[in-house]
């Protein structure tokens, strides 16, 4: 079980702070796509909305998703993320299949068990998953040849649209709407999928529910075991002003106890209610961790009456990362919801030549 | 093979982190375990789980670290026992901070375990009983969960009873463990068997000795490992005995936990305290435990039947504490119980407040809704999280559940005579089309229906029209919009407006992360008629709800509302100044150049205290323009009161004043007290540094400074304070100076006399006089001050120019235009030790007690002059933050009134 040998990624963090892209979604809204364009000629019949199911736009619009890739790639990314946040059976089947509960149902695991089995939307996730990594991969390789500079495809794993942890039922605090096993196959189609599509690393993020991500750690286990391959898991949590992750409640701490044991490359923070009130759970899972520290937050708070829908401008978060960098907290930085690639641009100039978080790990005993 | 390397603790976690104290014994809870606890068992086979909840709650509320939960019994499916039941804990934020230890002999109950758990939790056990493949499987799916792992001392063979097999297949297991299978040796925890002794056979004689001679070896030869075991195995020959028992626990666990033991499964109650142990007890068991005489176990046998026959010795100790919450008042308990999430005596609660306010729906908008609130600013204030928010919930639907009977009676009895009957609330919710997001809506909607509000939730991406008819098929009271990304925003709009197309009459409530108070009542509110509101959180809308559906509360709910959005409108609407970014306001600081002859020394550095300042000097320094203005006259004095129309008023009152005033310094009914301080100082940035001595090398305190950043248009200056301060880089000694002076002592009383007499007029009279005395005071010691300074000697000023202020240097105070921030009164008080040397204290919100008191900064330069701040950037707000050491969020809400956004 020996590392033999060091990711290229791995030697990075030790040296410079890797710079991790900006918010996909904040970005496809600037370029005024509409219904018609993200249905293409494939969608063209669907019943539902789809322009909000932005990990369509792989599919329908790449063109589109490619040029974010690039510019998010020439504002300094060494990390790009896989546009895949949603690429999974149970969160397509949200815009594909009947919500039960119009017609008084209720969602619950029988009906989850039949999206698991449902071939359309499993086909669907997979191809997501496999298209946009490809994609990520020739820009991430072609801007790489370009400035002689390696660039990563981390494969992201979303949160999903479901919780394990919570009852939405008021009679029965017991309920679950989907059971882990659902959960786990779903995700175990996505990371075949982001694999296939050549990510370099696999990124489970915005965690909220810290029962979903371990499902998603599971199911990267497992596929890791039965596939024979290995590639380097970073984790990032989504939390509250207590620090505590949004839905299921964990604190920082603790939840680092609970995914330690996946020998993750980077453990960090993202989303969540932006920089400032991230600081001091950034600064404790830095103190306990002794892997990388990643650092994504939003551009502050949710504000639908700025411009891109986010209180902080570039120049805001470049000071608020460039903090968090100069009190050695970091090794990989970049931004989330609201961050466009002027916001990486800025981050990734400030963090320039700044040194970062020394990595002490816990020496392997015995 | 001993190493150096300092033992890894074991780390575990619910949703709260734990870890191992080394040294420290770590507790179980056992009473969660079908196989240990009979009351346990039937309430899972009774299907009672929410009792059952309870159990584990307790074991929690007792200081266990970890809670064991076994359903190994054979009328119990085990899968789904465990599964259910860990997800209800789940759901119970008191007992789901505590990691789980998942405990059952068979594989796929510990696997259904490890899928409920978000934390890390420990599984218990594996071993090489079935091989070390089956082992080895097993031990990497543990890991694959992230779980520590109990290995008990089985392999192929058996169970291992000598201390050669313990060690031997310890050793085999952990070297299986952490060189192939890659396990955390901290998270390795070895059960070495716990075997009962003094069985009368020979051969079980040293199993205690067996046992910890085991646990020493392991903790020596196997770095990091635990070592733990079920205790009262070790008595069993003495069932029935408890005092024995009792007695061979304990001294069973001393002396394992001197070998090393870490942990182990005991019931609390089964425990007796090891020095508490009669002399003679401990001695015979422990030759049986340490095997030290063959006769051992015959002797502690007698022993036992001696005690036996003596009668029963054993009390039961008395276990919980009495709760203290249960003292209060029936609103305290209420609210204490819905906090906490306790419903353990919610109907009793409920039912004395029924009988209290006589109306069972004037519990729930009372006591129920005010506990409710708290819950809400808790859980606002980051001090509650969501999951605890939900447990709230369900408290309060167990209190409605309590009065519906009565509600349904009181309906019945409305019904009968004639009365129109108010239904139950009904809520449509939804989250709007193009979203799927609802996790958030759902919780809401569970709050809700706890609130015996009928919640008719009709999931994601929901088109308009929908919602709509929905609302109109089941008559809604209320309709909910939900949604999580940017667009669904628009999609909110678009929804008010069709309900004003369609001349809809009920409120309208919108909530999700990217919604906003603000964009509610810019964006959304405006397109329908009646109330829109946005909802902060799940933790809200019962509140909210209650406050739209209640017949009384409404209007008023209702008006105060429109009034709030109607200010978010117009300030939102109000044209936002050009603001300079902070770097170039600074570039642009009050033009001065620092001259050694316009900085005065001071004849002396340090703090003096004004004890019992003489009212009758003070009295010659006061402005009595400002006297006027509390009585409602508007004028200058003197010519006030020669004003036609005000005149003769005014010169009454003045008569008046001087005659209490004369009375007040004649009667020394009010004392005068006062501190100041002069200090070495120069700016740094738009701080000021206060030095201890000349060397200028230890800070003593620091004054921070804001800077006019808005409006500055052309080259107008962005003036600070601190400005008017030698800058450090200058190397000019600059000084700066602060008071505090008060002139409330003995007002409180003479008003409250006053007042007693039925005479008010001269209270408020007395508030008058002291407040002017006050003026005074912080006027007259400001010249004494300009004198010690050294500038002020040669002033020739009349108590007129002094009031007009035509001195040099100046005293803002802080909370005025130039320095907005109250907080800097605490640096005054820190800096000059103010309520020790005077008894004036500072409030929570930093306001100064008694009244009629004045503080302040003394800058001394010829061209310090007062000027107001007006308001400040976002930039500057973080740049203060940090100078400060708060967060933003709390800088914007002591700087409120400045924020330029």
């Amino acid at each position: 079980m020996r590392k033999t040998q060091q990711h290229p990624l791995e030697k990075i963090l030790e040296k410079r702070i890797a710079i991790i892209d900006g918010a996909m979604g904040t970005t496809i809204r600037t370029y005024g796509m509409t219904e018609k364009d993200i249905r293409g000629e494939r969608f063209a019949n669907s019943t539902k909305d789809l322009l909000n199911n932005g990990d369509l736009f792989s599919l329908t619009q790449p063109k589109m998703i490619c040029d974010i890739h690039r510019r998010f790639l020439e504002a300094g990314a060494d990390i790009i993320e896989t546009n895949t946040f949603g690429a999974t059976s149970i969160t397509q089947s949200e815009f594909f299949v009947d919500d039960p509960r119009e017609h008084g149902g209720r969602k619950d695991p029988e009906f989850y068990q039949k999206i698991i089995e449902d071939s359309m939307l499993s086909g669907l996730a997979w191809e997501i998953n496999e298209q946009s990594a490809k994609q990520c991969r020739e820009w991430a390789d072609r801007v790489a040849n370009e400035t002689g500079r390696q660039r990563f495809v981390a494969g992201a794993i979303g949160p999903l649209t479901v919780s394990l942890s919570n009852s939405p039922d008021a009679d029965d605090a017991g309920f679950r709407v989907v059971t882990f096993d659902q959960v786990l196959t779903a995700y175990k189609e996505q990371v075949r999928g982001l694999i296939a599509g050549g990510s370099d690393l696999l990124l489970v993020e915005t965690i909220f529910d810290s029962l979903n991500a371990k499902a998603a750690l599971v199911a990267i286990r497992e596929v890791f075991d039965e596939d024979k391959v290995t590639l380097p898991v970073s984790i990032s949590a989504a939390v509250g002003r207590g620090g505590e992750t949004l839905i299921s409640a964990q604190t920082t701490e603790a939840f680092w106890n609970a995914v330690k044991h996946v020998k993750p490359l980077s453990v960090g923070l993202n989303c969540s209610l932006g920089p400032d009130l991230m600081y001091p759970f950034l600064s404790e899972l830095s103190e306990k961790a002794d892997v990388a520290v990643s650092a994504y937050p939003n551009a502050g708070l949710p504000n639908p009456l700025s411009d891109t829908g986010f209180d902080l401008g570039p120049e805001d978060m470049a000071r608020f990362l460039g903090g968090f960098a100069k009190d050695g907290l970091i090794n990989i930085a970049g931004g989330c919801c609201g961050n466009t690639p002027e916001h990486i641009a800025a981050i990734a100039k400030a963090l320039e030549g700044v040194a970062p978080r020394e990595i002490v790990r816990d020496e392997v005993a015995a | 093979m001993g190493h150096p390397k300092p033992v890894k603790p074991l780390r575990l976690s619910g949703s709260q982190p734990f870890t191992q104290q080394i040294g420290v014994y770590m507790m179980i809870g056992e009473r969660t375990n079908v196989a240990g606890s009979p009351k346990f068992a039937k309430l899972v086979k009774e299907g009672k789980y929410e009792e059952a909840v309870s159990v584990a709650r307790q074991q929690v509320e007792n200081g266990a670290n970890v809670i064991d939960i076994c359903m190994d019994e054979g009328m119990i499916d085990g899968v789904a026992a465990m599964t259910r039941y860990l997800q209800l804990l789940a759901s119970e934020p008191e007992v789901a901070k505590a990691p789980f230890m998942v405990d059952s002999s068979k594989w796929e109950v510990i696997e259904a375990g490890l899928k409920c758990l978000q934390g890390k939790g420990i599984v218990n056990s594996i071993s090489l009983k079935e091989g070390e493949e089956v082992f080895r499987q097993r031990a990497r799916a543990v890991l694959k969960y992230g779980a520590a792992v109990v290995v008990m001392a089985f392999d192929e063979n058996g169970q291992a009873a000598t201390y050669d097999e313990k060690i031997r297949i310890c050793e085999r297991a952990y070297r299986i463990l952490v060189d192939e299978v890659g396990f955390p040796p901290e998270d390795i925890i070895f059960d070495p068997n716990i075997l009962t002794v003094a069985t009368g056979m020979e051969e079980h004689n040293n199993y205690a000795v067996d046992f910890i001679e085991a646990t020493r070896w392991i903790k020596h030869n196997l770095p990091h490992a635990k070592v733990s075991g079920g205790v009262s195995n070790i008595s069993f020959s003495f069932r029935g005995n408890n005092k024995v028992r009792e007695a061979m626990h304990s001294a069973f666990l001393f002396h394992a936990i001197a070998a090393g033991m870490d942990m182990g499964i005991v019931n609390a109650g089964m425990l007796e305290v090891y020095e508490e142990i009669e002399p003679e007890l401990k001695l015979l068991v422990e030759d049986v435990l340490l095997n030290r005489r063959p006769d051992a176990t015959e002797r502690l046998v007698d022993f036992g039947e001696a005690l036996k026959l003596a009668g029963p010795t054993s009390q039961k100790r008395d276990v919980g504490h009495p709760e203290l919450w249960r003292s209060g008042t029936v609103e305290e308990r209420l609210s204490h119980a819905l906090v906490k999430g306790i419903d353990t005596y919610i109907d009793v609660d409920t039912e004395e407040a029924r009988t209290k306010l006589g109306r069972p729906l004037l519990v729930i908008e009372g006591p129920l809704m005010a506990g409710m609130s708290v819950v809400g600013d808790l859980f606002g204030a980051g001090k509650m999280f969501l999951p605890q928010v939900v447990k709230s919930a369900r408290v309060m639907k167990k209190a409605v559940a309590y009065l519906t009977p009565f509600m349904e009676a009181e309906k019945a009895a409305q019904l009968a005579a004639g009365e129109e009957v108010k239904a139950q609330g009904k809520i449509v919710l939804a989250t709007v089309k193009g979203d799927v997001h609802d996790i958030g809506k759902n919780i809401v909607g569970v709050v809700l229906a706890c609130n015996n509000y009928e919640v008719i939730d009709m999931g994601v991406m929901v088109a308009a029209e929908k919602i709509l008819e929905r609302a109109k098929e089941v008559r809604a009271d209320i309709i909910g919009l939900s949604g999580l990304i940017t667009p669904s925003l628009d999609e909110m709009v678009h929804v008010a407006k069709e309900m004003e197309r369609q001349n809809f009459r009920v409120p309208l409530l919108i909530g999700g992360a990217t919604t906003s108070r603000a964009h509610t009542a810019v964006k959304i509110a405006p397109y329908y008629s009646q109330p829109v509101v946005h909802v902060l959180d799940a933790s809200r809308a019962v509140p909210v709800t209650t406050s739209l559906l209640s017949e009384d509360g409404k209007d008023e709910f209702v008006a105060q509302h429109r009034a709030e959005y109607e200010a978010v409108r117009k300030q939102h609407s109000a044209p936002k100044l050009s603001v300079l970014p902070l770097e170039d306001a600074r570039a642009r600081r009050t033009p001065i150049k620092f001259l050694l002859e316009d900085l005065a020394v001071p004849g002396e550095y340090g703090i003096k205290v004004m004890e019992d300042f003489p009212l009758k000097t003070l009295r010659e320094f006061i402005d009595w323009s400002p006297f006027f203005h509390t009585w409602g006259l508007k004028g200058l004095y003197p010519r006030i009161l020669d004003d036609e129309k005000q005149g003769a008023e005014a010169r009454k009152l003045f008569a008046d004043g001087q005659k209490l005033l004369d009375r007040i310094v004649k009667e020394k009914l009010i004392t005068a007290r006062g501190v100041y301080g002069l200090f070495r100082a120069n700016a740094v940035g738009d701080d000021v540094e206060l030095y201890t001595d000349e060397t200028r090398g230890e800070v003593v305190e620091k004054f921070h400074f804001l800077r006019q950043q808005v409006g500055r248009d052309g080259d107008k200056p962005c003036r600070s304070l601190a400005d008017f301060i030698a800058p450090r880089e200058t190397r000019l000694q600059d000084s700066i100076g602060a008071f505090a002076v008060t002139a409330g002592i003995g007002v409180h009383e003479l008003c409250e006399k006053f007042r007693k007499e039925n005479d008010d007029y001269n209270a408020i009279m007395t508030e008058a006089l002291a407040d002017r005395l006050a003026e005074a005071f912080a006027e007259c010691l400001h010249k004494h001050v300009r004198n010690v300074w050294g500038y002020g000697r040669d002033e020739k000023l009349t108590p007129q120019e002094l009031i007009a202020e035509g001195y040099r240097g100046i005293r803002p105070a802080p909370g005025y235009p130039g320095c907005p921030d109250h907080t800097e009164k605490g640096t005054i008080w820190r800096l000059l030790d103010v309520e020790a040397a005077t008894g004036m204290k500072i409030t929570e919100s930093f306001a100064m007690w008694p009244g009629s008191s004045v503080s302040g900064i003394y800058f001394a330069h010829p061209q310090a002059r007062y000027f107001s701040l007006g308001k400040i950037g976002k930039d500057q707000v973080e740049d203060y933050a940090q100078r400060k050491g708060w967060s933003v969020e709390e800088t914007e809400r002591w700087l409120g009134p400045n924020l330029n956004y």
